[in-house]
């Protein structure tokens, strides 16, 4: 999932449409990102390319609706409801994902069992 | 239908016809259905392909489903339908994600005995085996003919094949056209896509790719059954009969595949069909599980082809919790299983990251590794188990472990029987030479790592039984039969050496030794000591032994006083040229040397009388840092002998050739030695003249003081400028001659540091530090600096040394290339917000 700088990025998504879940006052989706232009990429452990600073599932919590939708641990965000998570703050990322007035989020998320199922189509 | 133009295939149609009369009912009606269904059934297969395919990995199709549940279910509906067999056969290879292939099978059955036949042809027809995509989706034939219906329910990740299945021959052009044909075809006729590719259906060998796939589970449990029926399944094809072939091929296919996860496939097939891939790493964890033990032992053996040299896999391995199964199957009784397994944990346990040797650890690995070496009788699966041991004893955290655990086993498996040495033989002569075989080398290996591991790892190491005695014994042979430049004779001359480090201190009831320097604090800091680690090392009984080991124990002591241990390390200076080992050797010598011991000062004398200090003075002219250091340090403390003192100054122009190492400041340096080379030269220096006027007159005769001003003014090292200054203070506070010092044109300035004096302190502390030979570690370089420390701290050093040794740390870092400061070390913990 490297990327070049100043291409365009091509990566094979899969849509997942999260309800958000109310609990109390707040809208949870039960999952957590790491990652972000703002972080360290070395760190990440599910990324492919250790330079990669993109928006990362760490963490699902289980039966959460972002599970049920079919989010994995390991995912990387690519769009939340449109908008562009590759070139993110963490912080930016998670407000996009944390809109109170959203009670649905529409991500595409890519990983490398997709990529690998596209290469071996295409082979 | 397929429309075959050679002859010969017709006439094998006919054959095949006969044989597959039985099932030709059922056959036609299968062609029937397929016939017309078939673009429905490609749909479907397209759809179970895309659909089946994510259970392994998600296609863009699935991008609509939002579960990645739903293919399996999806799959066995289709086999439900009565229509077509073929689809349960394309439910299986379906598993593979590629949809091109999937329409390819639909293509033969409506015209099975078509199909069939072409594939026959292969005799003459053995163009190019390749890309055989209509990989035997199984045909209607052959489920008919077994009876056997493949299992409704695969799941997703069975089907795979292992490597060595692809087959190579395969050309990969033919491949390539097959497939682009069958992507071109896609969606259309399959009758048409039959007639223009014709080429795709036969090329196998015999009709195999008739059958449906085989997966590697299969294989695996009945391995020779398979390959022997399609051996002969083959042997009939080329020669042209074909009724054996077909009972051959019958024989390979019926398995029993009790495992829901079967599906047939050819072995050919397999080879040639791009669509099987490797099995990942997820899958060959999971195999180590499996309940056969040719599938676990192939596993393990795939998993150590895939680590070699793959950190990423190693780390993969790790966090798929492939390692306790490992470690777990080093118990099995297996000789293949567990010799495997071991191979397997010795490729993850080798590398920078430690945190595999950790997850060894934690799951009781370094038990589970001796207990096999204490069962095994295979010298291989002992190589590897040593192996392991000694990757993993190159991490700090578990040296105590395998000492704890391994030691003895170690000692009393390898070290003793490979020595050479006998426990009970007194003689000698009787004695046999060391085998210098590899479970040796790794096992010395390991034991050098642990032996680093600081004190109290070093007094294990001394009271285990025969250990030392076996070392020594070892390489007394070895220089016996002049084979001293091998690996196994660097690692125990290392162990000796560190097992003499600070003996002295660490003996109980070595304190009669010590002789009445009370005041020389800073001398017995600055020199570490590596004691004769033999007559330590192996008979140091505690006190609360018996009577027959004290007994025991003065006749080691009486070896100590033997001038075999110093003439043993001094014939290793001589002959060998391996340089760790020579370093070694003069390591020793300068622990053996080193203190206010009573044996320390027989030793010094020992070396002298031995000639040992003429031969330390000529490997200062080696061009090797470490052996040029290690031997200045060895003569600085051979210098504490007066007697040496002068003979080193005056007799053996080792004052020249000291001198002739320093760097001659701005200039380029005559040799390129590192700093602390340089340092240890100047402390040597120092060493000499002190006390002894008369080797401080040779020293400024010889245009030391130059070099030595030059040193202190413009090194970039902070402790060459100390040295290099103590030196000089040293020259000028010999009174006599500083007339000769104001003739040359040097002044007061030159030698009295402009800086604030420095305090004797640290100047010991300096020293200190320059005289800590460390052990040398092989597998991690980091060792060095946290063996430097721990040495250095559990001496009694002035406060300033360790600031000092901080430094020389940080130097240590700088040389190697690391950051000087731990830019990664503080790296917060990485942010993860929960939304």
């Amino acid at each position: 999932m490297s990327f070049v700088p100043g291409q365009p990025v091509t990566a094979v998504v899969q849509r997942i449409e999260i309800q958000k879940l109310r609990q109390e006052e707040n809208l949870i989706l039960g999952f957590s990102i790491g990652g972000g232009i703002d972080q360290d990429p070395g760190q990440n452990p599910f990324s492919e390319d250790k330079s990669d600073k993109g928006i990362y599932v760490t963490r699902i919590s289980s039966g959460g609706p972002a599970e049920l939708a079919g989010l994995r641990i390991g995912d990387k965000i690519m769009q939340v409801n449109g908008w562009d998570m590759t070139m993110v703050t963490h912080d930016d990322a998670r407000k996009k994902l944390t809109k109170k007035k959203e009670d649905v989020v529409r991500l595409l998320v890519t990983r490398k069992s997709l990529e690998e199922a596209i290469q071996m189509m295409s082979r | 239908i397929k429309i075959n133009t050679d002859s010969d295939e017709t006439g094998i149609t006919a054959v095949v016809h006969q044989f597959l009369q039985e099932s030709k009912a059922v056959e036609q009606e299968g062609e029937k259905a397929t016939t017309e269904n078939q673009e429905s059934t490609e749909m479907q297969q397209e759809n179970l392909q895309t659909s089946a395919t994510p259970a392994l990995t998600s296609t863009s199709v699935l991008q609509d489903s939002t579960t990645t549940e739903e293919p399996t279910p999806e799959a066995s509906t289709l086999p439900s339908e009565a229509v077509t067999p073929t689809t349960s056969t394309i439910s299986t290879t379906t598993t593979t994600p590629q949809p091109q292939p999937v329409l390819q099978p639909s293509e033969p059955q409506p015209v099975n005995p078509d199909s069939q036949s072409t594939v026959y042809t292969l005799p003459d027809a053995y163009r190019g085996i390749g890309g055989d995509l209509c990989v035997g989706y199984g045909s209607l034939s052959r489920i008919n003919l077994h009876g056997y219906w493949p299992a409704k329910n695969f799941q997703s990740g069975a089907h795979y094949t292992l490597p060595f299945l692809r087959d190579s021959y395969a050309p990969a052009g033919l491949s390539s056209q097959a497939e682009q044909d069958g992507h071109s075809e896609r969606g259309e006729n399959p009758l048409d896509m039959k007639t223009n590719h014709p080429a795709v259906t036969y090329p196998t060998l015999g009709g195999i790719h008739q059958f449906r796939p085989i997966t590697t589970m299969e294989l695996l449990r009945e391995p020779s059954r398979t390959r022997s029926g399609y051996d002969d399944a083959f042997m009939a094809q080329l020669e042209g009969n074909l009724n054996p072939f077909f009972q051959a091929m019958c024989r390979a296919q019926t398995l029993q595949v009790p495992h829901k996860r079967s599906s047939m496939v050819s072995l050919d097939s397999i080879r040639r069909d791009p669509r099987w891939r490797d099995p990942n790493l997820h899958e060959v964890i999971s195999m180590l599980s499996h309940p056969m033990d040719p599938v676990k032992s192939n596993a393990a053996a795939y998993l150590q082809h895939l680590c070699y040299e793959n950190d990423r896999i190693k780390q993969e391995v790790r966090h798929l919790n492939g390692v306790p199964i490992l470690v777990g199957l080093l118990d099995h009784p297996k000789a293949e299983v567990h010799r495997k397994a071991c191979g397997a944990l010795r490729n993850i346990s080798f590398g920078k990251d430690h945190n595999n040797k950790m997850a060894i650890k934690n799951c009781d690995g370094i038990q589970a590794l001796v207990r096999l070496l204490r069962k095994s009788s295979s010298m291989e699966v002992k190589e590897l188990v040593t192996g392991t041991l000694w990757n993993l004893s190159s991490h700090e955290p578990l040296k105590m472990m395998v000492i704890n655990h391994g030691l003895q086993t170690l000692t009393d498996e390898i070290i003793i029987p490979h020595s050479g040495w006998r426990r009970d033989l007194a003689d000698p002569s009787k004695l046999q030479s060391a085998e210098w075989t590899t479970v040796f080398k790794n096992t010395s290996g390991c034991l050098r790592n642990v032996s680093s591991d600081g004190a109290e790892a070093r007094q294990r190491l001394r009271e285990c039984e025969g250990l030392v005695a076996a070392l020594l014994h070892a390489l007394q042979s070895a220089v016996l039969n002049k084979d001293t430049d091998n690996k196994s004779v660097e690692n125990c001359v290392c162990i000796l050496r560190n097992l003499s480090y600070h003996v002295h201190k660490e003996l109980p009831g070595a304190e009669r030794f010590q002789e009445p320097h009370g005041n020389h604090l800073i001398r017995s800091i600055g020199h570490p000591k590596k004691n004769e680690p033999d007559a330590f090392s192996g008979k140091r009984p505690k006190d609360k032994r018996l009577e027959h080991f004290h007994i025991y124990k003065l006749a080691w002591l009486e070896l100590l006083y033997q001038p075999e241990v110093v003439r043993l390390y001094l014939s290793l200076l001589t002959c060998s040229h391996n340089h760790n080992t020579l370093e070694a050797a003069a390591g020793a010598l300068q622990n053996l040397a080193a203190g206010h011991w009573a044996w320390s000062s027989y030793i010094r004398a020992t070396v002298r009388k031995e000639k040992g200090l003429p031969l330390l003075v000529e490997l200062l002219r080696a061009d090797v840092d470490k052996v040029v250091r290690a031997v200045a340090i060895a003569l600085r403390n051979l210098a504490m002998d007066r007697r040496n003192k002068d003979l080193i100054g005056t007799g053996n122009y080792a004052l020249r050739d000291l001198v002739g190492n320093l760097p001659c400041g701005q200039q380029h340096p005559a040799k390129n030695l590192e700093g602390d080379t340089v340092v240890s030269i100047l402390n040597t220096i120092h060493e000499i003249i002190t006390d002894n006027p008369e080797n401080a007159r040779l020293l400024i005769q010889g245009h030391a003081v130059q070099k030595l001003v030059a040193i202190n003014k413009s090194s970039q090292s902070a402790r060459e400028t100390k040295a290099a200054s103590h030196v000089l203070q040293t020259i000028w506070a010999y009174k006599d001659l500083r007339n000769t010092l104001n003739k040359a044109g040097w002044n007061k300035s030159h030698f009295k540091p402009t800086t604030t004096g420095v305090p004797k302190k640290s100047k010991s502390g300096k020293q200190g530090s320059d005289d800590i030979t460390l052990p040398l570690m092989d597998k991690n370089q980091g060792q060095r600096i946290t063996a430097l420390v721990k040495e250095f701290l559990s001496c009694d050093m002035f406060f300033s040394c360790k600031s000092a040794q901080a430094i020389s740390e940080r130097k240590h870092f700088i040389r190697a290339g690391r950051p000087a400061v731990g830019l990664m070390d503080n790296k917060p913990p990485p942010l993860d917000s929960w939304v």
